[in-house]
């Protein structure tokens, strides 16, 4: 069973994907920032109404590539595509309405600081739909923060909230259009592990509720394993592992056992050791006098 | 060593002529999106709010600046017309100076230091927490809902606000002139009148529209292209104010030449009617 679905998963990663073999994906998508090559020809497909979390170290390239995802950033090279269309090539005006079928939590939140909780849930609402009824609008404001436990909440300010709550909202905000996709860029970081927990089992409630298809950024292993059906690690721009929880916690590359078990390697404590090593780790007040 | 300075130098070049390219870009579109609001009633409501805080907010640092340069050039320009015997035509030096030059130019500077320096720190703010990137994510055009409403609002009302500094400029002027300075009062405004024409109150507004679009566009600009960090967002601001204030300049001389130009070629026709 581990074996079939170590092979499927490597199958959404090869060369030989073809647009339909996931909801979105990715054909030799390269990014390139002056000569910093960020994401090398990289072959992604992912799968519909599933949780696929892609995880790496600072700087490998993992929120550049869920940006792509979306195309809020255009790729170098390679195509982007969703539901079977190519979007990486698309107009800004054409992608307004393909981005409607989308959710991002930032890192951040990203709520707008000058509007109230609801009128951060309701902004994607107002931008695509002709709204007439107050009613409704309250209405669906009071079920999507429900839905992230922060019913009551409707008149606080951003500046107002703690950074957990922040994320809840800015969560509400990505499920406002009921999306089928959901992109999550570290939802985690900077929470304390409990409230890390609360968006970790929300993550989970939202994907057996509403049945979208989830994209996890993150390096929180805990959160990874508690959350993925499917787990990708990228470094230095490629894709070195792929496959479920128990493959890739078995998986025999160094680089992904350094990374899921959290160890320093030893070329960068070899560095650590010698670093300073020939200079005197105290001063004395008298140092700086003549 | 001489290939390095060469090199140097050629790609400065190149990265300064893309950025001027770039902000070409951005202002014409920025440009293009607040003519279209004006027929998206949709977008009123965000036009209305940005009208409130650039203009509303800012009439009464507007009206403290015209009061004071038409004070001020009162007190100056006092002694030398009246060792002329003069001082009667005081009025009509105030006043022409105020309506026509810095009434506008002094007004505009205001602008860009109290509106420019808030739009470019309120965009600027937005973009390194990503809030601009989260309403592209939204399928919503930032430029369209950001810029076009706060330039749409600087286009409309920076012409009333100099209006407003035109105003005060005035009686601050006459305040100095006939309160303080004892000139006769009838023959203040007998000589203003017939030495301010419509025309040279037209120049200062018109010239209102110009200063607005270009303070909103370059703050904006600024904002949506600032670099990470407070630093980035300060370094912004303190770039959209410069930039704004050599725009003033630049766009002030420019008209200036246009309507001396303009005004040549229509004063023979309006001698005939």
């Amino acid at each position: 069973m581990m074996e079939k679905n170590q092979k499927n998963t490597q199958s959404l990663s090869g060369p030989d994907i073809t647009p339909d073999d996931g909801i979105i994906v990715c054909k030799n998508l390269t990014k390139k920032f002056g000569a910093n090559l960020v994401l090398d020809n990289i072959y992604f497909a992912i799968e519909p109404h599933k949780t696929t979390v892609v995880i790496g170290p600072s700087g490998c390239g993992k929120t550049v590539l869920i940006k792509h995802l979306i195309v809020l950033l255009r790729p170098s090279a390679g195509e982007v595509y969703f539901k079977g269309q190519r979007i990486d090539n698309a107009t800004e005006r054409n992608l307004s309405r393909i981005r409607a079928g989308y959710g991002f939590l930032f890192q951040g939140g990203a709520l707008f600081d000058s509007l109230n909780v609801t009128e951060n849930i309701l902004f994607p609402v107002r931008q695509h739909y002709r709204v007439t009824a107050r009613s409704g609008l309250d209405e669906l404001v009071k079920m999507k923060l429900a839905m992230v436990g922060l019913d009551g909440f409707q008149h606080y300010y951003p500046a107002r909230l703690s950074g957990g709550q922040k994320k809840r909202v800015a969560l509400a905000r990505a499920i406002a259009l009921n999306p089928e996709v959901v992109l999550y860029d570290e939802p985690t970081t900077g929470l304390d592990p409990i409230r890390a927990d609360v968006i970790n089992e929300l993550i989970l409630k939202l994907q057996s509720g509403l049945g979208h298809t989830s994209v996890v950024v993150t390096h929180d292993m805990k959160s990874a394993y508690k959350i993925a059906d499917r787990i990708v690690m990228l470094h230095r721009g490629k894709i070195i592992a792929d496959g479920n929880v128990d493959h890739i916690k078995n998986h025999p590359h160094p680089i992904v056992q350094q990374f899921i078990n959290g160890q320093v390697s030893e070329d960068d404590l070899a560095v650590l050791r010698m670093s300073g090593k020939d200079l005197k780790s105290q001063f004395l007040p008298e140092d700086f006098q003549e | 060593m001489n290939e390095s300075v060469v090199g140097a130098f050629g790609a400065k070049t190149v990265e300064d002529v893309n950025n001027a390219g770039r902000a070409a870009r951005f202002i014409g579109r920025g440009l293009a999106c607040a003519f279209r609001a004006l027929f998206r009633p949709k977008d009123y409501e965000l036009t209305w709010t940005q009208m409130n805080i650039i203009g509303v907010r800012s009439v009464p640092v507007i009206m403290v600046t015209g009061a004071f340069v038409g004070m001020t050039l009162a007190i100056q320009a006092y002694d030398q017309l009246a060792f002329m015997g003069l001082e009667e035509r005081l009025g009509v030096l105030i006043n022409v100076s105020v309506v026509k030059e810095l009434g506008p130019v002094l007004a505009a500077v205001m602008l860009a230091g109290r509106i420019g320096g808030a739009l470019t720190a309120e965009l600027g703010t937005m973009k390194v927490t990503e809030q601009i990137e989260a309403i592209r994510s939204m399928g919503t055009d930032p430029v369209r809902h950001l810029v076009a409403p706060r330039v749409l609002a600087c286009l409309l009302l920076t012409p009333f606000l100099i209006i407003y500094a035109d105003l005060l400029g005035i009686i601050g002027g006459y305040f100095m002139s006939v309160v303080q300075l004892g000139v006769n009062n009838s023959a203040y405004w007998t000589y203003s009148a017939s030495g301010v024409e419509l025309w040279d109150v037209s120049i200062g507004v018109i010239k209102g529209f110009f200063f607005g679009g270009a303070i909103a566009s370059i703050s904006c600009y600024k904002g949506f292209h600032c670099r990470e960090g407070a630093e980035g967002v300060g370094h912004a601001c303190t770039e959209a104010f410069v930039a704004s204030f050599i725009s003033i300049l630049a766009l002030n001389f420019a008209m200036g030449v246009i309507f001396k130009a303009v005004y040549n070629t229509l004063w023979p026709l309006r001698m005939l009617l």
